[in-house]
């Protein structure tokens, strides 16, 4: 038999047998080579609570080659990209070892989301955000939790599950209602405003660094 | 040099003086055997004849000749520091073959190098097996080879941390327990041996990787050529590749060394001369590799194969001037205006001297660049306005344009030669029918109407010198060496494109022979003012004659 396959379905056996790490492997399309990973966010992080899926490609030369993984749930996090997914982990590049497993990868990837690196970042946008202010990006990425992962709904007393279905644009952008308002109100369309006050990093200490021309002078931009 | 040379060198030598001798009289042989000769001179390569001044010294080496001098830097280590040969060789590759900084820094803490270049675990993760002092270990296991053990075989020299797990090895890798061979580095980290071959062969095919570390995570150990030789077995391709690899690590790493830049080309060049930066200043190191003459390539740049007479350095800002839009900048400062409002740029293509900006409608004089209010209903009372601050934009301004003339002038030429160059080759093709028709019509042979292609040869040759010695005078200060310079220059391209006309004229057979005649002496003497460009220009470099108008890199 084929050694990575061998290798690939004994992977997959292992991790179906192993309950404790609470990882899942599913085939996607039926080819071993393709799988649909998940595990529950770390505890005690502001991803607690929400259920990650990871797009996972295996190389024809795995194990020799690093495992192609990307979030398919949406993450806000400074190594994750928060439009496609991709990953920034060492172990997935240049530190890979044949000797590690799927189940040893996806752990890692549990892992990183409690220990961010905002130094190497993949997103500088939140990496900025989480930098500039610590809480204020917590409550963001608590909010994409709920939003994306099925995590609690952070404004509910009950700490039970949002069904609201209303998505609010302006917690996604990790951003302060009040000055979205303050800007809308200038005669500017919403969702412009929230991309500039995003791109700019309109948050905590930040804001009182940036002035009202930038921001408008940004928004008049084409 | 003539002194070493035996009597069957003799006359080989004397045709050199007499080309000397040519040189200095300046009047052209007439004797067509000699011609022949020193055609064939000239098709030397060059090194064996007596040094030109604007040719460096340099050795091509074929790949085996550059192993030898690794080889001799390994046995030199391995000999200093009672190593292995394949040790020497990664403590080498850690230090990018700079041997006094490996000796320095091994006699200063020979465990840390070890640990740092993969030949030894640093001691925390050392395996139990191993507790004996790290720098006498590594020796010792490197002279068993790589540890290769057996199911039947228990290695003495790496003790399993629990020999009931070896009965029934599972390779963690391909979870494979039917596999009965195992490697391992001195880390003990055992891998079947199929994997060790995928892992090493992928490494070294798809990666390029020359420094294979040990396949368990986080385990810093590289992997010795012994090791990698088992481990790759029969496959004589891989093994090769990896050779190859080598080599080019050790190139890259050796200032004297430059690898021949032509695709699939394995030869390396030696060019100690042009080894500094400073010595690049002084000479243009155009070299030859020696799987094929036309594998010619600049030593000190990539700029282009071929720059001479002009340095490395001025040849780079030349090509980059030429590349930058910083000359269409300069277009735009000399034929546009600026509105005084908005700053839009403005060019006048009619009309009267009263501006209306379409931007912002700004209503100004393109005389004066002041508001037109001020000028009340005579268009042409702006006078008042000369004062030195428009003096000064418009000195500016026709400076500007006279820098972007002066530009122009030598990008012209220097396009002009490098397409003429280029269209040689077409020449090449007419001249060969012509080469053909004139051994139908004359009775002469292939071999002496050879002379027409050897003159479209040098006339490519010196189309290039040419080119490059405007991209040189465009940043040559005023002065006397300059017009020494361009005199060269002008004698250069009178002779060429003399030359050049001689090799577009139609054949009419009964002129055939004072064709030939008239063509030959006119290749001669080409190709010795193109001699006298490259080596004035040359000496003017290693005297420091020649003085710039701009910075120059590295130049004071």
């Amino acid at each position: 038999m084929d050694a990575r396959l061998r290798r690939v379905n004994k992977e997959i056996a292992d991790c179906k047998n192993d309950r404790s790490s609470k990882i899942q492997l599913e085939l996607v399309d039926d080819s071993p080579f393709h799988l649909n990973g998940s595990f529950p966010g770390p505890e005690g992080t502001p991803y607690e609570g929400g259920h990650f899926e990871v797009d996972i490609r295996i190389p024809e030369s795995y194990p020799f080659q690093p495992l192609k993984m990307k979030f398919i749930t949406k993450v806000y996090h400074p190594n994750v990209s928060s439009a496609s997914g991709a990953i920034c982990l060492d172990i997935l590049k240049d530190a890979w070892s044949p000797v590690l497993t799927l189940k040893s990868t996806l752990i890692s990837l549990q892992s990183l989301l409690c220990s961010p690196e905002p130094n190497d970042p993949q997103d500088a946008e939140v990496a900025k955000h989480y930098m500039t202010s610590r809480s204020s990006f917590e409550s963001t990425a608590r909010y994409w939790t709920h939003i994306y992962a099925g995590g609690p709904d952070p404004n509910a007393k009950d700490g039970g599950k949002g069904k609201d279905g209303q998505r609010d644009e302006v917690a996604i952008a990790g951003l302060e209602k009040a000055h979205v308002n303050q800007f809308e109100a200038l005669g500017f369309e919403r969702g412009k405003v929230i991309d500039v006050l995003r791109r700019l990093n309109y948050r905590g200490v930040n804001v009182t660094k940036i002035t009202e021309d930038r921001v408008v002078e940004e928004l008049l931009k084409p | 040099m003539s002194d070493d040379y035996s009597d069957d060198d003799y006359y080989y030598d004397e045709d050199e003086d007499m080309m000397d001798a040519e040189d200095d009289d300046g009047s052209a042989p007439s004797d067509d055997d000699m011609d022949m000769e020193v055609f064939d001179n000239d098709f030397k390569i060059p090194g064996k004849a007596v040094k030109k001044s604007y040719e460096v010294d340099a050795e091509p080496l074929s790949q085996a000749q550059v192993e030898r001098l690794m080889q001799a830097d390994v046995d030199h280590i391995s000999g200093i520091f009672g190593v292995e040969a394949s040790v020497a060789s990664l403590l080498l590759r850690h230090m990018n073959w700079n041997k006094e900084r490996l000796i320095e820094k091994y006699m200063d803490n020979a465990t840390a190098v070890n640990v740092d270049a993969g030949v030894a675990l640093a001691e925390d993760e050392a395996p139990k097996a191993a507790t004996n002092s790290r720098v006498a270990s590594s020796p010792k296991f490197s002279s068993t080879g790589p540890t290769r053990s057996t199911r039947s075989f228990k290695s003495s020299k790496v003790k399993s941390p629990s020999p009931k797990r070896e009965e029934l090895f599972v390779c963690p890798i391909c979870f494979d327990d039917t596999q009965t061979q195992t490697m391992s580095l001195s880390c003990t980290h055992k891998f079947c041996a199929s994997c060790w071959n995928a892992y090493v062969t992928g490494k070294i095919r798809e990666e390029g990787e020359h420094s294979i570390r040990c396949m368990a995570e986080g385990c810093a150990l590289v992997a010795p050529d012994p090791f990698i030789h088992e481990a790759l077995g029969n496959d004589t391709a891989t093994w090769t590749r990896f050779q190859g690899l080598l080599v080019r690590h050790f190139v890259s790493c050796n200032r004297n060394l430059k690898f021949c830049p032509y695709p699939n080309c394995t030869y390396t060049v030696s060019c100690p001369a042009a080894a500094t930066k400073s010595a690049l200043l002084s000479i243009v190191p155009t070299v030859v590799c020696g799987a094929s003459p036309d594998h010619k390539f600049c030593f000190g740049c990539a700029v282009e194969s071929d720059h001479r007479p002009v340095i490395c350095a001025v040849a780079g800002m030349w090509l980059q001037k030429c590349h930058d839009d910083s000359e269409t900048a300069n277009w735009i400062k000399s034929n546009t205006k600026e509105c005084s409002k908005c700053q839009s740029t403005i060019e006048k293509n009619g009309g009267c001297n009263h501006m209306t900006c379409k931007k912002c409608k700004h209503e100004f004089c393109w005389v004066c660049m002041g508001p037109w209010t001020e000028h009340g209903t005579a268009w042409y009372s702006c006078n008042r306005y000369d004062e030195k601050a428009s003096q000064d934009a418009r000195d500016a301004q026709s400076k500007s344009r006279a820098s972007l003339e002066r530009y122009l002038h030598y990008y012209n030429r220097w396009a002009n030669h490098e397409q003429s160059a280029k269209l040689s080759m077409d020449l090449y093709k007419k001249t060969e029918q012509k080469m053909e028709e004139m051994q139908i019509t004359s009775e002469l042979t292939w071999i002496e109407v050879q002379f027409m292609k050897k003159a479209v040869d040098e006339v490519f040759k010196c189309r290039m010198t040419l080119k490059w010695t405007y991209a040189m005078a465009y940043y040559l200060e005023r002065g006397n060496p300059k017009e020494l310079f361009e005199d060269n220059q002008r004698d250069l391209e009178k002779a060429v494109e003399d030359l050049s006309e001689l090799l577009e004229q139609s054949i009419e057979p009964a002129e055939i022979a004072s064709l030939r005649q008239k063509v030959t002496d006119k290749t001669v003497y080409v190709q010795k003012r193109n001699e006298i460009m490259l080596e004035d220009t040359a000496n003017g470099f290693l005297e420091g004659r020649w003085e710039w108008n701009s910075t120059v890199d590295g130049l004071d």
